[in-house]
């Protein structure tokens, strides 16, 4: 009986291009929209995985290694896997319905989720969300 | 066995229950319909068959955890999960969102 889908949870995609990818939920909509009448919830997530960092890397490679690639979307319920986990990293003012509008917004917006998440990646926060689902 | 056999006595004070929450009370009957209550945090109780397949079962075991919501392992099948419920079809899992007159929340998740 409690709300589950919040902003800050950690889901799983399940269908679609990202499926199996994680995500968080930045902004739900439970009752939808006039354009999407059904539930569904804005998820920033991660489209490529940062590569596993060993103690013999250099710091250039590190740096290579930690990159992680992003994405912005609107998902309905039906396709996410809600989990147990949180994250919070603060994305309300960066992904926005409104950043979905036109390319360049979108692109605009995944470089400052993917700026945040890196940021996040690299205090070592957050282990299970950075890496990637075994299936 | 970790549960202890369920008695004649107890399953069926569970279908007079479930008998009530059909007259009395709203429901929703089916997987999917299960998982939108969950989502929605209407569902008050779920209860599963014991046919279930055991991804799904799960699958909405962890649903409502999160949910924060008993689950009753019924004691039968998803045949007798239907007839219980006065059905004609085969139900696997149910979500009783209003339960009507019945005290079945009240007195289920401390059964179980």
């Amino acid at each position: 009986m409690v709300k589950f889908l919040k902003p800050n949870k950690a889901v799983i995609i399940l269908q679609g291009r990202y499926a199996g990818r994680k995500a968080v939920i930045v902004k739900s909509f439970d009752d939808g929209t006039r354009d999407r009448a059904y539930g569904h919830c804005l998820v920033a997530g991660i489209k490529k995985y940062p590569s596993k960092v060993i103690k013999k890397d250099s710091a250039k490679k590190t740096a290579k290694k930690s990159r992680v690639k992003c994405f912005i979307k609107l998902v309905n319920y039906q396709h996410l896997m809600p989990t147990r986990y949180t994250l919070d990293v603060d994305l309300k003012d960066v992904v926005t319905v409104d950043a979905l509008q036109s390319k360049e917004k979108k692109v605009g917006a995944a470089k400052e989720t993917k700026a945040r998440f890196e940021e996040r990646f690299k205090t070592g926060k957050n282990r299970w969300f950075f890496t990637k689902l075994r299936f | 066995m970790v549960a202890a056999k369920k008695t004649k006595k107890t399953h069926e004070s569970i279908n007079n229950r479930l008998a009530l929450v059909m007259k009395s009370g709203r429901y929703t009957l089916g997987y999917k319909t299960v998982l939108k209550s969950l989502r929605n945090s209407k569902g008050k109780l779920v209860i599963i068959a014991n046919n279930c397949p055991p991804l799904r079962k799960s699958e909405i075991e962890y649903y409502a955890m999160l949910a924060k919501v008993g689950v009753h392992h019924y004691n039968g099948n998803n045949v007798d999960l239907g007839t219980a419920c006065g059905k004609y079809f085969r139900v696997c899992c149910l979500s009783i969102i209003d339960p009507g007159d019945s005290d079945i929340i009240k007195s289920m998740p401390s059964d179980h």
